[in-house]
């Protein structure tokens, strides 16, 4: 009965989904989505990424009523799959919050140099040629932060975020705002980098997964949480659409004050409200970054966690610290990633890197969706996905789409990302192997694989040498190459050696 | 056989210092010291995935030389069991 009373109703897990999802994101990619990509059809592009997440929602609805257990995504794809999927899933997800955190640790510096540029600008100037050492240092305090456990206050956050919106909306009713093209037009080109936008700008969305995240915790799962998933996703895609008509009306393209220097929506915010919206915008950024940055640690924590209880890595990562209670192991070593990424400072990269993480784990979500139905048919369904299956099926084909067209467009940041993205995924599958496979097995097949591994690289860089290695570095490059072949094709034939 | 054993040993050796090396010009980029991301001429947009690329670069290198030289040990090993015996 008490722990039933400690248990939250519909409006905190709306607000837990609303705190998931409103953060930094709306300050850093919105800049490169209107610069760089739709411009104003950014606007429509946001309300698409809206449906796209409504739709994936109503899986996320469906799985977290049936199966509420701590989890989330990593849990379903275990009951679904087991194995190397939800293997690759719990990756994903760490993978995802490693390079949302990475951005947040960005967005801090980038919008500490903001606020200070409105009252200090020698101090901005400060800030910003010690970019690095800030993100280094942030990290580096919340991950003592993380590891004392300090809890965050999610829901002044987003108190204060809808408030500090609401307010930016209703000044902006003063000024007659009307800005062009808010709609792609009929153009190949233009759809496409509408798509783009889409992708790059889905990961404002995806933050409210800590509402599936939390369904245990929440009273009645099977009505409440997937009530809550709905209404956080229709108040998010309005707040978000509107914050953007009236940034994208305050700041044309091509007008005097657009620019890339400044993120759009503090240039907006200065243009609505005057320096009082620049510092209040300003602050929300780094409020939003910091908490993020922090919550980003929690997470993914838990996701080590979790992969070391059930075997997929080392007992080590789940090790508690013994006077904090927190997986301090898990912390410092995802924290080292969030900083190696963060460091680059590259905002267009870790948007389009933790987007596509997030689209791969809501690919697997549907898909487990449809394995569930048809492996435990019986299993006790609170709330059942509408038109099944075009749902989950419309689901993994907007996100496959979703991952492709950034691409296509040849958009240099979307294809370091996906290629990161694949490279990391093939870390993850031979970590699994290492870890599942060569435990009963000698090393043979391991070696095999490793020297066609190489085999391959070596080939690849003979072969690059020539069009990308500097006049100096190209005899280097040929004998890396080389020895990598040799390497390769010796331990390739292991067990001819074996069995002399 | 046993000439090819250590040549695989040697080869090893080789390619896990390759794997090394890989690491610290991955490291030596990442801070930028000695300003090597101008002496590559590397786009700071692909830093990452330069970035990236040496890692998995020198994660395979070392772990195959490791897996190379390995081989060899067992085998001294071997024969220090056989000659206890």
């Amino acid at each position: 009965m008490s722990d039933e009373k400690k248990k939250y109703g519909l409006i905190s897990a709306i607000i837990m989904g609303l705190g998931g999802a409103i953060g930094f994101e709306i300050f850093a990619l919105l800049n490169y989505a209107y610069f760089g990509l739709a411009g104003p059809s950014m606007i429509s592009a946001l309300a698409f990424c809206g449906i796209i997440n409504l739709i994936t929602m109503l899986s996320y609805s469906e799985l977290s009523a049936a199966i509420p257990e701590v989890g989330g995504e990593y849990t379903y794809t275990k009951v679904a799959f087991g194995g190397v999927i939800c293997f690759m899933a719990g990756c994903l997800r760490w993978l995802a919050s490693v390079f949302g955190g990475a951005l947040a640790a960005v967005v801090f510096v980038e919008q500490l140099g903001v606020l200070f540029s409105v009252f200090a600008p020698s101090i901005q100037d400060l800030v910003l040629a010690n970019v690095s050492i800030l993100i280094v240092g942030l990290v580096v305090v919340l991950i003592i932060l993380a590891i004392r456990g300090v809890e965050e206050a999610s829901t002044l956050i987003v108190a204060a975020f809808l408030a500090i919106f609401i307010i930016f909306l209703a000044v902006s009713t003063g000024y007659t705002l009307t800005p062009q093209n808010i709609v792609p037009e009929a153009s190949g080109s233009s759809i496409m980098y509408f798509f783009a936008t889409a992708a790059y700008l889905f990961p404002m969305f995806v933050g409210m997964r800590a509402l599936v995240a939390g369904a245990p915790q929440i009273k009645n799962p099977g009505k409440n949480v997937p009530r809550a998933l709905m209404v956080t996703t229709v108040v998010l895609t309005v707040v978000y659409f509107a914050v953007a008509y009236v940034a994208v009306g305050a700041v044309p393209l091509g007008g005097e004050i657009a620019g890339e220097e400044l993120p759009l929506l503090n240039i907006a915010a200065n243009e609505v409200m005057g320096p009082v919206g620049a510092i209040l915008f300003a602050l929300a950024g780094i409020i939003a970054s910091v908490s993020s940055v922090g919550t980003a640690m929690t997470v993914q924590s838990s996701i080590l966690g979790g992969m070391s209880r059930d075997g997929y890595l080392p007992a080590a990562v789940q090790r508690v610290h013994k006077r904090f209670g927190t997986r301090y192991i898990a912390i410092i070593a995802s924290s080292l990633f969030v900083v190696f990424f963060g460091v680059s400072g590259a905002v267009a990269f870790l948007g389009y890197a933790a987007s596509f993480g997030s689209l791969l784990v809501f690919a697997l979500v549907n898909l487990s969706l449809i394995q569930l139905r048809r492996k435990m048919p019986r299993l006790d369904r609170p709330f059942k996905a509408p038109l099944y299956p075009l749902t989950p099926l419309a689901g993994i084909v907007m996100s496959v789409l979703l991952l492709a067209f950034p691409v296509i467009l040849r958009d240099v940041n979307a294809e370091s990302a996906l290629l990161s993205s694949f490279g990391m995924v093939a870390v993850v599958l031979v970590t699994y192997y290492l870890r599942m496979v060569k435990r009963e097995i000698d090393f043979n097949r391991l070696q095999v694989a490793v020297g066609g591994i190489c085999f391959g690289a070596g080939v690849t860089l003979i072969l690059l040498a020539p069009v990308i290695a500097p006049p100096s570095m190209f005899l280097a490059m040929i004998i890396f190459g080389l020895v990598s072949i040799i390497a390769g094709i010796l331990n390739i034939l292991v067990p001819t050696r074996k069995i002399d | 056989m046993e000439l090819r054993r250590i040549i695989s040993a040697l080869t090893g050796v080789a390619q896990s210092t390759i794997g090394v090396l890989s690491a610290v010009l991955a490291v030596l980029l990442f801070f930028n010291i000695l300003e090597v991301q101008n002496v590559f001429d590397v786009p700071a947009e692909l830093l990452p995935l330069y970035l990236l690329c040496l890692v998995l670069f020198s994660m395979f290198s070392v772990l195959s030389g490791l897996l190379l030289v390995r081989e060899l040990r067992q085998r001294i090993t071997e024969r220090r069991k056989l000659a206890v015996e």
